[in-house]
């Protein structure tokens, strides 16, 4: 077990502001077994389940809160990119992602219908376009950051709750819209699709994109959050893996859930949810300490850890 | 499987059924793992990330339902018939894979790329 003061040096790690420190979108870290037997009290069955659930990945990762309205996916999704992102995508370096929102436009009629959070003077379109190009210049920054500290700086600047923020998620948005579009295309011309756009179309609300984005994605970050289809959705627009600890599913095949479920990346942006409604963010526990020159380096194995083979 | 033009191919999804053999009074499968949340992960040879405490394929026996099936050296195990194994400790992988009224298990593994896998089983033969 980690003493307190290990886990407080390593929360020291993670800048949390002294000053304004509510306005961060996205906590400390902070030690999940604490968490949730502070959150979870009381013996009643959801309570030992979702307990049950922390105490499983507890030693494997810490918990950062994530700002609490309908953008939380979104939020946390675009925290672990952002944090753990080693290089571009292929699809975010070979293109100049700005130019899809005109590409859009004059193909479908798509984006008078979009909603923003904030005032914005331009039209719809070129605020997209400032919204993609911005994304596109964070990813840079965030991928040639020198060191793990100027990176979580960077990270700190962009989680405050202010327009940046939900410039770079209304982006977001607008990359799950135009690979839906790919997608239902894709789909009618009898092309090979992943699995979940069947999904995605079926419901009765979302047939073509045009529904999609007028009954669900819209009013995502107003009205309401991802559901499980759209969270594939996300992931496969970035190209990412999403895996999901899901703790109302502790004991199911569920607890720990990949969006999409095809494996395709490695590595996995690690998210947690009690209830499918609100994600927080999991950050795994070790930290790479300092050497005495200051350069980073990876914790040693504890005392007491094995490495066994079972033959089965 | 497809492959994405563009991305590194980082890791190869296979779903591999395997039927277990009756060894007297014992069911086997003819593999081993090592690994685990409880585990050292450092020590082990076949992990790209070497703080990964997936479950990983130690060993696989010439001829035996897991070879058959066509699970291979340093397959890291995604999922036990349906059920996640990359935040597991290495008991509770151990029971998920050798259930008594189970005489077949669906395994989600991943492997390294198709060259490295190809390199590997080069190496082992």
């Amino acid at each position: 077990y980690r003493g307190e003061e290990e886990i407080q040096k390593e929360c020291a790690l993670f800048p949390s502001a002294a000053v304004g420190e509510t306005q961060s979108s996205v906590s400390a870290a902070e030690d999940l077994q604490t968490y949730s037997e502070r959150e979870w009290k009381g013996n009643t069955t959801k309570s030992l389940l979702i307990r049950k659930g922390y105490e499983a990945i507890a030693s494997e990762f810490n918990l950062r809160k994530v700002r609490g309205d309908n953008y939380c996916a979104l939020r946390a999704v675009l925290f672990q990119v952002l944090s753990q992102s080693k290089q571009l995508p292929a699809w975010l370096h070979d293109s100049d992602i700005s130019k899809w929102p005109k590409e859009m436009h004059s193909d479908q009629d798509f984006i008078t219908e979009w909603q923003f959070p904030f005032e914005t003077s331009k039209s719809k379109v070129q605020h997209l376009e400032q919204c993609l190009e911005l994304l596109t210049n964070k990813w840079q920054e965030a991928v040639q950051s020198k060191s793990l500290e100027e990176r979580k700086r960077m990270c700190q600047q962009v989680f405050r709750g202010h327009d940046e923020e939900y410039e770079l998620l209304e982006a977001l948005k607008f990359l799950m819209l135009r690979t839906a579009v790919q997608l239902h295309s894709d789909m009618e011309k009898g092309s090979d699709v992943p699995e979940f756009c069947w999904l995605l179309f079926a419901r009765d609300s979302s047939k073509c994109p045009k529904t999609f984005l007028t009954n669900h994605l819209r009013h995502v970050g107003f009205s309401g959050g991802l559901e499980q289809v759209e969270m594939c959705l996300l992931g496969y627009s970035l190209q990412e893996t999403i895996r999901v600890v899901r703790l109302y599913k502790c004991d199911t095949e569920e607890f720990i859930t990949y969006y999409p479920n095809d494996h395709k990346n490695a590595s996995p942006l690690c998210l947690l949810t009690e209830d499918d409604r609100h994600y927080n963010v999991l950050v795994p526990k070790k930290f790479p300490k300092f050497d005495a020159y200051g350069r980073p380096k990876w914790n040693p194995p504890s005392d007491g850890q094995s490495s066994i083979t079972t033959r089965l | 499987m497809s492959f994405i033009p563009g991305q590194p191919v980082s890791a190869v999804v296979q779903r591999i059924e395997i039927h277990k053999l009756w060894d007297g009074d014992n069911l086997i499968l003819g593999f081993s793992i090592g690994g685990g949340i409880d585990q050292d992960p450092s020590q082990n040879p076949f992990s790209e990330d070497k703080a990964d405490k997936g479950i990983y394929v130690t060993r696989v026996s010439k001829g035996g339902p897991a070879e058959v099936a066509g699970l291979r050296l340093g397959d890291k195990i995604m999922q036990v018939n349906g059920w996640d194994m990359t935040m597991v400790t290495h008991d509770q992988a151990r029971k998920k894979l050798t259930k008594k009224n189970e005489d077949v298990v669906r395994l989600l593994v991943t492997r390294r790329s198709l060259e490295d896998a190809v390199r590997q089983s080069m190496m082992q033969h």
